[in-house]
Parts: C-alpha cells; structure tokens; sequence
C-alpha cells in the first residue's frame, strides 16, 4: 500500500524542530456547523465551544508548509484549555515533536501543540500521541 | 431517560449537588458517513484515514473511520444527553486515549462517572473529575478518557 507523496514517515521525523500553521478566523458559521453536528452547546452567546479550536488546528496543520505524518492511529492526548474563544477570534497552531520512538510496526511520537489567538496568548495547549508509519512498511 | 437536559439556568447542578461516584449512560447515537463529511469540511482533516474509502479497503480498518476528534466532540453532546446540566463555569482539561476506530454505521454511547471533586483556587467553585468511556454496539471501548469541569457552587 503507498501514500501519497509528500508524507513525513518516521525517519522523516526530526525531533525539536517546530511548525507553525496557518491561521483563521472563528466564524458563527463554524460555531452553527459544529452544534449541529456534534449538539455540543457553547454557554453563552458568541462564546465558542471548548473542543472546536482544537478541532480546527488538526485540519490547520494539513496546511503547514510541511509535510503532513503518515499517521496509522492517533493514539490519546493530554489538552489544557487556557481561555475560552469568542467568535472572530482568529486562532493559528503551533507544534514541535518531541520524542519519537521506533516499534515494529512504526513508532510513536509525541508532539507538543499549542493554539494561540490573534494576540499571540496561548488559548489552549497539550501534547499529542500518533502512531506513524516507518518508510516502507505502511 | 431519553429526553433532552434542561437548559433553563435554575435546573443547572451546582458543585454541591454532584456526589462522586454518580453515573450516567447516555442514548446510542449512530455515526454515519454525513458526519464524517461534515466534520472532514469544518476541521479541514482530509487525511485518507477518513476520506478515502478505496485506500481504506486495504488498510488494517477495511473502511474509513471517522476522525478521533469527532468521537471526543459527539460525546460532548451526548453527555449532555444523559444528565441534567451541570453549572459549568470553565472546562479546564482532558487526558483522552483512542482504543479503537469508530465506523460508519456504529452506533457509539457514552457511559461518564464522577471520579472526584476538589475545592479550586476561588471558593464560588470547584473541580469535578468526570471519567467517560464511548462503547459501541458492541460494547467494546473505542475511547476513554478524563475531562475536569470547573463548577459554580450554589450561589
């Protein structure tokens, strides 16, 4: 079975190095799409509900000006939310890996994320597990 | 019970009203394609994983499966589903683990218990620990986790 081109495997992965996504705007219409879907009600009027930044930024990081990890699984995650989010918030990611770790059937790493607004704080932060594929094996 | 929580601020459940301990199972609620779709849109998470039903046939799932985030975002709603509101001033963090993938056509449901409650920093609210495990028809976990709540005291 092969990937697409363009994928960070597991030798790929090199440890420290940080990306950053682009960014974007949180709009009442992402609020409306998520309620929706998922009938996860924010509190109050205009207040954005907890897990959509973090929803968002996965999809932000696709977009990164690198290549995406060939991830068989996403294993758990660890996440603190810092500050809730308004709408017209625009929200961008950061992220850097910080270990990785070779198994038979590829290996894990652990990435450390962060969402930040538009005034640089950091609105909610945490650490990510992935089982992602060693070149040749997927 | 399958009806919806109320929503009304004077039926919210206060710090002092939850006991640890307590426990709730929420109505099934069946993943279908559209919500993977919808959520593939609204995140931007294209990945294969979830988008690509012929690439899926020859991975180890058989099938596309939906996004983990979305199983972590459905269960949000379903909590509410299967108890009364609680008066939630902050939700401060989860610790979360995938166990396995959820298809289309799954029916998942959450089963949520409260593990512990701590005084926080301000006395006008506390910490409750809520552990919450998604099965599906099965009953097989394919996720589990913590979530911590900050929760108004009874003003």
């Amino acid at each position: 079975m092969s990937a697409p081109a363009q994928q960070a495997y597991l030798e790929d992965v090199e440890v420290g190095r940080v990306v950053e996504t682009p960014a974007m705007t949180v709009t009442e219409t992402h609020v409306q799409i998520f309620e929706a879907l998922t009938r996860d009600w924010a509190p109050e009027r205009a207040a954005v509900p907890d897990l959509l930044p973090l929803c968002l930024v996965i999809g932000l990081g696709w977009r990164a000006p690198h290549p995406p990890l060939v991830v068989l699984a996403f294993l758990g995650f660890e996440w603190e939310f810092v500050r809730s989010l308004r709408v017209g918030d625009t929200i961008h990611s950061r992220a850097r890996i910080v270990t990785k770790r070779a198994m038979r059937e590829g290996g894990v790493v652990i990435e450390e994320r962060e969402v930040l607004d538009q005034r640089g704080d950091t609105v909610q932060r945490g650490r990510f597990s992935f089982l992602v594929a060693r070149r040749g094996a997927g | 019970m399958l009806s919806c929580a109320p929503m009304g601020a004077e039926l919210r459940r206060y710090f002092e009203d939850i006991e640890a301990g307590e426990e709730y199972e929420s109505p099934g609620r069946t993943v279908t394609e559209t919500d993977i779709v919808i959520f593939a849109g609204l995140s931007g998470d294209y990945n294969v994983l979830h988008t690509d039903a012929e690439f899926m046939k020859r991975s180890i799932f058989g099938e596309r499966i939906a996004h983990g985030l979305l199983g972590l975002a459905i269960q949000a709603g379903l909590f509410a589903r299967a108890t009364q509101a609680y008066a939630t001033l902050a939700f401060v963090g989860l610790r979360w683990r995938f166990k396995g993938p959820i298809k289309i056509g799954d029916t998942i449901r959450l089963r949520a218990r409260v593990v512990s409650k701590q005084e926080a920093s301000k006395p006008d609210r506390g910490l409750v620990t809520v552990a919450r495990t998604i099965v599906n028809q099965r009953d097989e976990v394919v996720q589990e986790g913590e979530t911590d709540l900050l929760v108004e005291r009874r003003p």
